[in-house]
């Protein structure tokens, strides 16, 4: 029998409340607020109540979907980032950097959403880029 | 202290009088709940008693769901203590499968410190004492206002509800597989503002000699509702009319809405 409690981040939006998942035997059972974290003080909105519910939702997608003849199907990850890259890359050579925008997200790491604009930036030349956490 | 309290778990998980004891630990910094255990025995030595609250009780309830046949250790308040006593009331708990060591948590001067975060003191703003009532209100201070006045600043309080479901979430004796408060033909979930003073009512009629009062809830409440002091009225209304002390009183509630057939069922 192996139980832990494990302190983290809400992952719903930018604000970043603390919480504790309970673990039994590597299953997230339930998300607790954490009560000595400065920005939520022991406080969850019902979003964060309910992580381990999306976590174990069975409708969660655990692979990449290429939709091919109008269906979704399930592809490898070399597949869906290569299918990805071609076609931004044909977007950008038809209609210019500027026709390609980077939405970053809250849910993302700092570093994840820095590499996200500087990939914006760099690898496709434009500086469409924003956050939905820029309030 | 603290050693006393090591000492003592260490001794039940070597001596398997239990399998995992739920305490404190502090990690990063923060007093967390943490699992003890036989194999981790090192770990006792960062055991600490507060001054964090955590209803215990509740994930020892989530691990004997998955492991029926577990023993649990519980570092146990005086809340903590009610709390397992009305869980064992209400069939939640089987006789034996919950150990605890006990922990004095009342204030007093010849203590250096009490173990419990709601002691702290909580200052409240102009606006919440203006148009709601004050942190640490007592039901006499309440029962001075005249009743439209006691109504209107319940209303506000009621009003910066945002149907979090919090209170009912973290509560330690809140056990029902189904809840009146999610339930599409009562209260049913989804629509915001929740619908007052009905939400927290009928939250209250269904803490009439159930509720520990260990203002866990009102700890966890983002809008800062005196919920505390809402059920700590409604059950000095079951002590006063049915004798009932609710974690003290042996046997169940006077309110046996459930029926005496509830078992925990397996998830």
């Amino acid at each position: 029998m192996n139980c832990r409690i494990v302190p983290s981040i809400c992952s719903y939006c930018g604000t970043g409340c603390g919480v504790l998942f309970l673990v039994v035997d590597g299953r997230l059972m339930g998300t607790l607020p954490m009560k000595t974290h400065p920005v939520n003080e022991g406080k969850l909105c019902i979003k964060g109540w309910n992580l381990h519910e999306y976590v174990n939702s069975f409708i969660r997608l655990k692979s990449p979907l290429l939709k091919k003849d109008g269906r979704f199907r399930k592809c490898t990850w070399e597949e869906a980032i290569g299918f990805t890259a071609d076609r931004l890359r044909s977007i950008v050579r038809e209609h210019g950097p500027d026709s390609v925008g980077v939405l970053v997200s809250a849910k993302m790491s700092n570093e994840e959403n820095y590499l996200a604009q500087k990939f914006a930036r760099v690898v496709i030349g434009t500086n469409n880029v924003d956050h939905c956490a820029r309030l | 202290m603290h050693d006393d309290v090591k000492n003592q778990v260490k001794e039940m998980l070597n001596q398997d009088v239990v399998d995992l004891f739920l305490a404190y630990r502090m990690m990063d910094g923060h007093p967390l709940p943490f699992a003890f255990s036989r194999e981790n025995i090192e770990e006792v030595e960062d055991l600490v008693t507060g001054p964090a609250r955590y209803p215990l009780e509740k994930l020892a309830l989530e691990i004997l769901k998955i492991h029926p046949e577990a023993t649990l250790g519980i570092l146990a308040r005086e809340c903590d203590q009610r709390a397992l006593n009305v869980l064992s009331t209400w069939n939640q708990l089987e006789a034996g499968r919950v150990k605890t060591i006990r922990l004095s948590c009342c204030p007093s001067n010849l203590k250096e410190h009490s173990d419990c975060s709601y002691l702290e003191p909580h200052v409240s703003g102009s606006c919440k004492t203006e148009l709601g009532f004050e942190f640490g209100a007592k039901t006499e201070d309440l029962e001075a206002l005249a009743p439209e006045r006691r109504f209107s600043r319940w209303m506000y309080e009621f009003e910066k509800c945002i149907k979090c479901y919090g209170c009912r979430n973290i509560c330690p004796v809140c056990f029902c597989r189904e809840c009146s408060l999610e339930h599409p033909d009562l209260i049913g979930t989804g629509p915001l503002p929740p619908e007052v003073p009905l939400f927290h009512l009928v939250r209250a009629v269904h803490m009439a000699g159930r509720c520990i009062d260990c203002g866990l809830c009102e700890d966890a409440c983002p809008a800062e509702i005196p919920l505390r002091l809402l059920y700590g009225k409604v059950n000095e209304i079951v002590k006063e009319v049915f004798g009932y002390e609710t974690g003290t009183s042996p046997g169940q509630s006077p309110f046996q809405v459930l029926g005496t057939e509830m078992m925990p069922e397996p998830l």
